[in-house]
């Protein structure tokens, strides 16, 4: 393939752009955990960009694996945080019977 | 223009501490009659308590009050406008110690004045010069100020008037101002006048001047508005202090231009200095200016035109206030200012026509306005302002010891006037207007005798004090020649007026028909602690004169030799400049003559239109009421200030405390307040508790972040 | 044609991405989201990462979706008329427009980043079994960044702690409660 790797941080982000868009827009406490998850990708994708840039470039001694490892821990970071975050759903709908944020308001002034 | 070299401050010819003490004594005594009227007051309040109820109706036991009255009243309104203190009869309680400390403090006072005029006396009359230096006050560069006492002869003559004076004064006092509530606090504020004075003709520079200068007018107004309650005494004391305070801001600027031009403000070190200042034996610019701003300083201070409407309205004060302050010394305090610069006088000779036709003006229009007062303290308030004019005139003529001679004359029968005046009051239970009067003879004879000698003095009697002070500085005057004999003629003219006016004075209230009510009013004499001072008084009234005889009787001018050392170096600048002017034997006796006569048939005059009643007065009213009217208002010359300028200024003020205070600058201030609190409630609104909101924030602010990190290269120039 | 593939597949992840955004019943926002992913992983795959793509489908679309879609099951949330009381509108207060700007925003400053970053021109070939060997990353995994390995593992395990007890019913609080009956 002979994309050039800008294409792909384009993509990436559009793809983190659109994710942010629905981090603050959405209320359901599961679709803004989604949301998250989709700028996490952006990020993935971008890491994996720069180090297909960094490889293929003039003068490359080797394949970067940077970025490829990168990408994995964020990968696992992911997992974790979803993790966490999905108990915290219950949590709360267990006792707040719902997962509207606008609900959860406790902070108010 | 600076000289090239300073004058050296001289030191005096010896070190006296003591000389302190002639100032600090008056000074101790305020304290500690400030003290005593605390404690008179805390022992008032612990006698009887304040209530809430019903002021009108008594309270338990008054047994110790003259009058029945109450404490809570003591404080408040004195309902007559004319009286000289409110009904209410206090005792006096622990504050009656008061005068004794006050009394006491001028008396220590005066014998250390006469103490340091021995001394002077002792000395050779080069070198009469005792100086006491206590510290530096300034030491910046090369200007420094010390802190000094200076007694040469014209302090000298100067501390023993005032202290002297006020020795009677107060002693007089003590008596007068028995059963008012304030009777510590006013021999508290009397001390505070007699320091304030004593530091005026003490000190050494033109600061310490001005410090005295600066106390003598706030005093003034303490003074003059003793009786606060009364709001046209609170008013009287403010006019007093805000045109002497026009009169301050002239003498401050006055004051900048000597130290521009010698560097220094030790008095001795300017006059010293004066002479090689000098361009052809006459002043610069400079050094004229300066000599107009100090007269302007002057005449803020002895009330000569255009500030002099605040002296009749004094009047509102006691009566031994109006005898110490407005007749005796503060008023003084002008002249005795040219007197110790007089060099720098002397060198403009324009500087001092302009004084002359001032203070021929003063007099004349003074002279003039006392002719048909009805108030018997207004005609020796206006007086008073009149024979401050001649003074002056004598200042201007050259005649530096005549005017000085004026002074201590002056103060000796002015006091005793109002004094006299004083005891009149008080025996008439506060009724001012002459025109109630009448009779009075048989009823006061010390105060009547007193009081003749006194009015003999002022209209310039043969042999009397007046009568050889007036008439020196009128010959003086008239030998000046040019301009000056003008100004004679006014002279001549106002003596003629105030010979008609104080006998007229003497008429109305001690002879003739009694206009009084005699069921309601019991005019009695005023006790001994009152007429003492008055019989001193009168007897300096009539002796006086033998300290400036004039040359024609072959009897030496005390007054003038001894103030010689002080007059020396204006006289000098004088004669240089123009010659020496002088009158034939011949012509003195004439001028003498002349004023005795003038004196002689218009106080005969006076006295026996007036000695009837009533009748001319009112007639003259009838025939010709706007004469009347501009001549009783001093000419309306207050009335105007009052048009012209108090009520425009008035209402600038009010323009700036309305509009631009409340609106611009507290709109401004509180805008800012309330600008931070709206700002606060809008800001407030997003912390809405919703996650998304909070998130939102962030993220924007996070991109800001962002932004600046990659593109910052670009936003920077 | 694997260049039209690549543009195929960017478009794809795209507009799952906002049907992730715009859905309204989330679990067509979970499939969505594993549309966008699988999109994703072909990405990789065309790129040279087989390895990532292998681990982007195992783990994100194989565990971590599923883990959406367990707890949507769990409220039940995906049932119809689920929503209409917890959700009714779909949209929170943030103003719409601003958000839209803000994402805007980043897009282009993404796109500017690009652009100023200069064109680093590809030159050599595509390596033969990929940049991501299993070897090349074994070899930096657990040579060069060792520790973060290990330190990601102890986050795993703490992990698995916390959403035990975060999840935990607490003693005598539901039991009165009936799971997915009143909402």
């Amino acid at each position: 393939m002979s994309v050039p790797s800008e294409h792909m941080l384009i993509l990436a982000s559009i793809l983190f752009a659109v994710g942010a868009a629905g981090f603050f827009l959405r209320r359901n406490v599961i679709v803004v955990l989604m949301c998250i998850e989709l700028m996490l990708n952006a990020a993935n994708l971008s890491f994996l960009a720069a180090s297909r840039m960094h490889s293929l470039k003039q003068g490359a001694l080797g394949p970067a694996l940077e970025g490829p490892i990168f990408a994995i821990f964020v990968i696992v970071i992911a997992a974790v945080e979803a993790a966490v975050g999905l108990a915290l759903v219950i949590a709360l709908y267990r006792n707040r019977q719902t997962v509207n944020l606008e609900e959860v308001s406790d902070l108010k002034d | 223009m600076t000289l090239a070299v300073p004058p050296q401050i001289p030191q005096g010819s010896a070190q006296l501490d003591w000389l302190w003490w002639i100032p600090l004594l008056p000074l101790a005594a305020s304290a500690v009659c400030g003290i005593l009227h605390f404690l008179t007051l805390r022992q008032r309040e612990a006698a009887h308590p304040r209530r809430k109820v019903d002021h009108r109706h008594g309270h338990d036991g008054h047994g110790d009050h003259g009058h029945g009255e109450h404490d809570e009243h003591a404080h408040e309104a004195h309902h007559d406008a004319h009286a000289d203190h409110g009904h209410a009869k206090v005792s006096a309680g622990i504050g009656a110690l008061a005068s004794v400390v006050a009394v006491l403090a001028m008396a220590a006072a005066l014998a250390l004045s006469i103490k340091g005029f021995l001394e002077l006396k002792g000395l050779d009359a080069g070198a009469r010069v005792l100086r006491s230096t206590s510290w530096d006050w300034i030491d910046a560069g090369s200007f420094s100020i010390d802190i000094a006492m200076h007694l040469d002869p014209l302090s000298s003559v100067m501390t023993l008037v005032v202290t002297g004076i006020g020795s009677l004064i107060f002693l007089y006092a003590s008596g007068y101002m028995k059963g008012d509530a304030g009777y510590a606090k006013f021999f508290a504020y009397l001390s505070l006048f007699a320091f304030s004075m004593l530091m005026l003709v003490l000190s050494s520079s033109m600061l310490g001047l001005f410090v005295g200068w600066e106390g003598v007018g706030l005093c003034s107004y303490l003074l003059i508005g003793f009786w606060y309650e009364k709001s046209f005494a609170a008013e009287a004391g403010q006019k007093a202090f805000v045109m002497n305070r026009i009169g301050d801001a002239c003498f401050l600027i006055g004051t900048f231009l000597l130290v521009r031009v010698f560097g220094s403000l030790d008095m001795a070190a300017i006059t010293a200095g004066v002479p090689g200042a000098l361009v052809n034996g006459l002043a610069t610019p400079e050094l004229f200016a300066a000599g107009l701003l100090l007269f302007g300083g002057a005449c803020g201070k002895s009330a000569q035109i255009p500030l002099f409407t605040w002296l009749p309205d004094a009047m509102a004060g006691p009566t031994p206030v109006s005898a110490l302050i407005h007749a005796a010394t503060m008023v003084t305090a002008g002249v005795y200012l040219v007197v110790r610069l007089n060099p720098l006088f002397a060198a403009s000779p324009q500087l001092l026509a302009i004084i002359g036709v001032i203070a021929a003006l003063t007099a004349f229009i003074a002279g003039s306005t006392a002719l048909v007062q009805r108030d018997i303290k207004k005609v020796l308030a206006y007086s008073t302002v009149s024979q401050l004019g001649f003074m002056f005139l004598g200042l201007a003529s050259g005649a530096w010891a005549a005017a000085v001679f004026h002074l201590v004359t002056h103060a000796f029968f002015k006091a005793l006037l109002f004094l006299g005046a004083g005891s009149v009051i008080h025996g008439m239970h506060e009724e001012q207007d002459m025109h109630k009067m009448g009779g009075l003879k048989k009823y006061m004879p010390a105060t009547f005798v007193t009081f003749v000698c006194g009015a003999a003095a002022l209209s310039g009697l043969p042999l009397m004090s007046g009568f050889f002070s007036k008439d020196e500085i009128l010959a003086h005057t008239f030998a000046h020649g040019g301009l000056y004999t003008a100004l004679w003629i006014v002279g001549i003219v106002t003596a003629a007026m105030t010979a008609y006016y104080t006998w007229r004075m003497v008429a109305l209230t001690f002879f003739g028909e009694e206009r009084f009510d005699k069921n309601k009013v019991h005019p009695h004499e005023s006790p001994a602690v009152m007429t003492l001072p008055l019989m001193v008084l009168a007897v300096l009234s009539v002796v006086g004169g033998l300290l400036g005889l004039p040359i024609v009787f072959h009897a030496p001018h005390l007054l003038a030799e001894w103030l010689e050392p002080v007059t020396r170096s204006g006289t000098k600048i004088l004669f240089d400049a123009q010659g020496k002017h002088e009158l034939s034997h011949a012509l003195e006796w004439a001028l003498l003559g002349a004023g005795a006569l003038v004196a002689l048939v218009f106080a005969h005059r006076g006295f026996h239109i007036h000695k009837q009643g009533v009748a001319f007065d009112q007639g003259f009213e009838k025939r010709w009421p706007r004469t009347a009217a501009f001549l009783g208002d001093a000419w309306t010359i207050d009335t105007k200030y009052t048009r012209w300028i108090t009520q425009p200024i008035k209402l600038i003020a009010f323009v700036i405390a309305v509009v631009v205070d409340q609106f611009a600058i507290d709109g401004l201030v509180n805008g800012v307040g309330a600008l931070a609190k709206s700002s606060g409630q809008a800001w407030r609104r997003q912390a809405d508790g919703s996650i998304a909101t909070y998130g939102l924030w962030m993220g924007a602010f996070t991109a800001l972040i962002a932004f600046l990190f990659l593109f910052a290269d670009i936003l920077r120039p | 044609m694997a260049n039209a593939l690549f543009y195929l597949m960017a478009l794809v992840s795209v507009a799952c991405a906002l049907g992730v955004v715009l859905a309204k019943n989330p679990i067509q926002c979970v499939l969505s989201l594993l549309g966008c992913f699988f999109a994703l992983a072909t990405i990789y795959l065309l790129a040279g990462f087989q390895f990532l793509a292998a681990v982007q489908i195992l783990v994100y679309a194989g565990a971590i979706m599923v883990l959406f879609l367990f707890v949507i099951m769990l409220l039940n949330l995906g049932a119809p008329g689920a929503l209409d009381k917890t959700d009714a509108k779909m949209f929170s207060r943030p103003n719409a427009f601003l958000v839209v700007v803000i994402a805007g925003l980043l897009l282009v400053m993404g796109a500017l980043a690009v652009k100023k970053s200069g064109v680093v021109v590809a030159a050599k070939e595509m390596p033969e079994h990929g940049i991501d060997t299993v070897n090349g990353l074994a070899g930096e995994m657990f040579g060069r960044y060792l520790l973060p390995f290990e330190a990601v593992s102890l986050l795993l395990l703490a992990t698995a702690v916390a959403v035990v007890v975060l999840a935990k019913r607490e003693r005598g609080n539901s039991r009165r409660r009936k799971m997915g009956g009143e909402l």
